[in-house]
């Protein structure tokens, strides 16, 4: 089973992140693979430990998303691509034609990627490449099985209850965190990882034209960033609980307006 | 002139509190809206759609309709479209409007805003303010170019209007066959008659300090009894202490009650960012460095498993 796994390198939002003049600010912040991108790429691995066949990442960005791309070698996938891409502001329309172009030719029998990304919290991406492609897609999967080269079982959580659906490869399919816990690079993958291939595209290589690229190639744009006002905590109840909850209860009751 | 097409959700055939939240919207800013309303015996609820100000409401009534299906849902919205002649396209950020949301814009050729908080309207001129990386900021965002405007817009970010139901002008859509590359088969059902998470007014959770599911059935009578909906972090879903439709953050359900109350929950960031919308956290935990306590209005440093039953007392006597 050939499967390709898009990842998307972000900020690591569990640190600070900052903004001036409307912009995130990127000197200092530390970047790391989408955490649902890392379930994409454990998802992918066990299927292909069990089918066999190979994990290619794809990755698009400037130079630095090439670390993501060897983070995920290191846990196991086989091969990377990385489209150098510097174009600045795109938006998912933008990243998904680029996606499209890159699969154009190539045959993989499944597209594996997060539910959303970590930075954008969109989560438009993969269902627009899977339109791009006339590929079925099912989101936000909870668990798989069944699994065969030309087709599987998968469990989606859906609004009313987990969906299970029958799909056909090739397909598009993306990933709830539930799915799994991915593994960590061991000392062993990580030199490997150096040595697995990765294949650098520009743009142009994919024959794409300014046009279809950055702002121009986009259907929306970001005009800035802010910083929501951030909550402040309250106040605190110490002590035992049959004095402490009275007492918060009261309070929410008369500050809060709780009605039950 | 711009044209809102809303897109109806309904659960067991009535609809659901955010697509009335989109009407109430749309009147209340002066736009002229429809609605496609997709289901399995979900006609009844044309009326209500009408009595909210959709003019005409686009109709699929059928039972290959009853789960969702990314494939018949994005035929059905797109026919809807062409027929309404709508400017704009506006869906409710549940999982059904995620899935659909990129794929609907995809098929028309443009791009989306999804989960949208805020919404400024000068035409089809949009300006839209969404939460990004794990809510720890707000970008404002707005479509570059002309063409459909596809957008979701995250539950309880605007009030749903109280309404009667009139009789509506409804136009059925034929139903498409699917994509055979994909069987919808089943959906398993977990829980029924509870009040989904995203429409309840108050939220009680459990975390990991439950510390299993007896734990977790110990806390969730005191939802029943606060009229709450019970949600759960992640760590107890997957540990499977608790199904996952129960799970609050943004795996999951993200939710924005008036009161949310986290019951042995230590607050990993993407629990937090799918709740700290909320209008009042109360946090009950014995560890003070949980990092719940730094977005909780009201926290209380204690054992839920003695706290939950003064909790219960405490409600009983502000119900009598």
């Amino acid at each position: 089973m050939e499967i390709i796994v898009p990842i998307r390198q972000v900020p690591d939002v569990a640190l600070n992140i900052r903004v001036n003049e409307g912009k995130v600010v990127e000197d200092g912040v530390s970047f790391v693979i989408s955490s649902w991108d890392e379930t994409a790429i454990e998802g992918a691995l066990q299927m292909t430990e069990e089918l066999g066949g190979e994990v290619t990442l794809l990755g698009i960005g400037p130079e630095r998303v090439s670390e993501a791309l060897r983070k995920g070698l290191a846990m196991g996938a086989h091969k990377a691509i990385h489209v150098l891409y510097e174009e600045g502001q795109t938006d998912s329309f933008g990243y998904a034609k680029i996606m499209a172009k890159v699969m154009e030719g190539r045959n993989y029998d499944l597209i594996l990627t997060g539910k959303q990304a970590q930075d954008t919290d969109a989560g438009l991406t993969a269902s627009m490449l899977a339109e791009f492609l006339d590929l079925p897609q099912v989101t936000n999967i909870i668990r798989f099985s069944d699994l065969a080269v030309d087709g599987m079982t998968l469990y989606r959580k859906g609004d009313h209850g987990t969906e299970v659906i029958g799909i056909k490869l090739p397909a598009v399919v993306t990933v709830n965190d539930s799915l799994n816990e991915p593994r960590l690079a061991s000392m062993r993958g990580i030199m490997m990882a150096k040595k697995k291939p990765m294949e650098t595209l520009s743009p142009s290589d994919l024959g794409m034209g300014a046009e279809e690229l950055g702002l121009q190639g986009s259907m929306t744009e970001v005009l800035k960033f802010e910083k929501p006002e951030s909550r402040k905590e309250g106040e605190r109840f110490e002590g035992d609980e049959t004095e402490t909850v009275p007492m918060a209860i009261q309070k929410l009751v008369s500050e809060a307006k709780l009605a039950v | 002139m711009p044209k809102v097409l809303v897109v109806a959700e309904t659960k067991n055939g009535e609809l659901k509190k955010p697509t009335l939240e989109l009407l109430s919207l749309a009147k209340s800013m002066n736009l002229q809206a429809e609605s496609v309303l997709i289901g399995k015996e979900v006609s009844s609820q044309a009326d209500l759609l009408a009595g909210y100000g959709s003019g005409k409401v686009y109709v699929a009534d059928d039972a290959g309709l009853e789960i969702y299906n990314t494939s018949k849902y994005t035929t059905l919205v797109a026919d809807a479209v062409g027929q309404s002649g709508a400017t704009q396209v506006w869906l409710t950020s549940s999982e059904t409007g995620r899935d659909l949301t990129p794929r609907v814009a995809a098929r028309m050729g443009v791009g989306a805003l999804s989960d949208v908080t805020e919404l400024e309207i000068d035409g089809d001129n949009i300006t839209a303010t969404r939460p990004c990386m794990a809510t720890k900021l707000v970008q404002q965002c707005r479509f570059t170019k002309d063409g459909l405007r596809v957008i979701s817009i995250r539950a309880g970010a605007y009030e749903a209007e109280e309404a009667s139901p009139q009789t509506a002008d409804t136009v059925s859509l034929s139903i498409p066959e699917g994509d055979a590359r994909v069987e919808v088969r089943d959906i398993q059902v977990e829980e029924s008659n509870e009040i989904e998470l995203n429409e309840a007014s108050i939220v009680v959770s459990v975390g990991r300090g439950t510390g299993g599911t007896e734990g977790c059935d110990f806390v969730k009578p005191l939802a029943g009894e606060m009229g709450a909906a019970f949600g759960a972090s992640r760590a107890v879903c997957d540990a499977g202490w608790m199904p996952h439709k129960h799970q609050v953050g943004q795996t999951g359900t993200v939710v924005s009650p008036d009161f949310y109350f986290a019951f042995g929950i230590s607050g990993a960031i993407q629990h937090l960012a799918g709740m700290s919308g909320s209008k009042v956290i109360v946090a009950i935990n014995k560890d003070a460095e949980a990092p719940i306590f730094k977005v909780a209005d009201y926290g209380i440093v204690g054992d839920l498993f003695k706290a939950v039953p003064v909790f219960q007392e405490e409600v009983a006597k502000i119900k009598n």
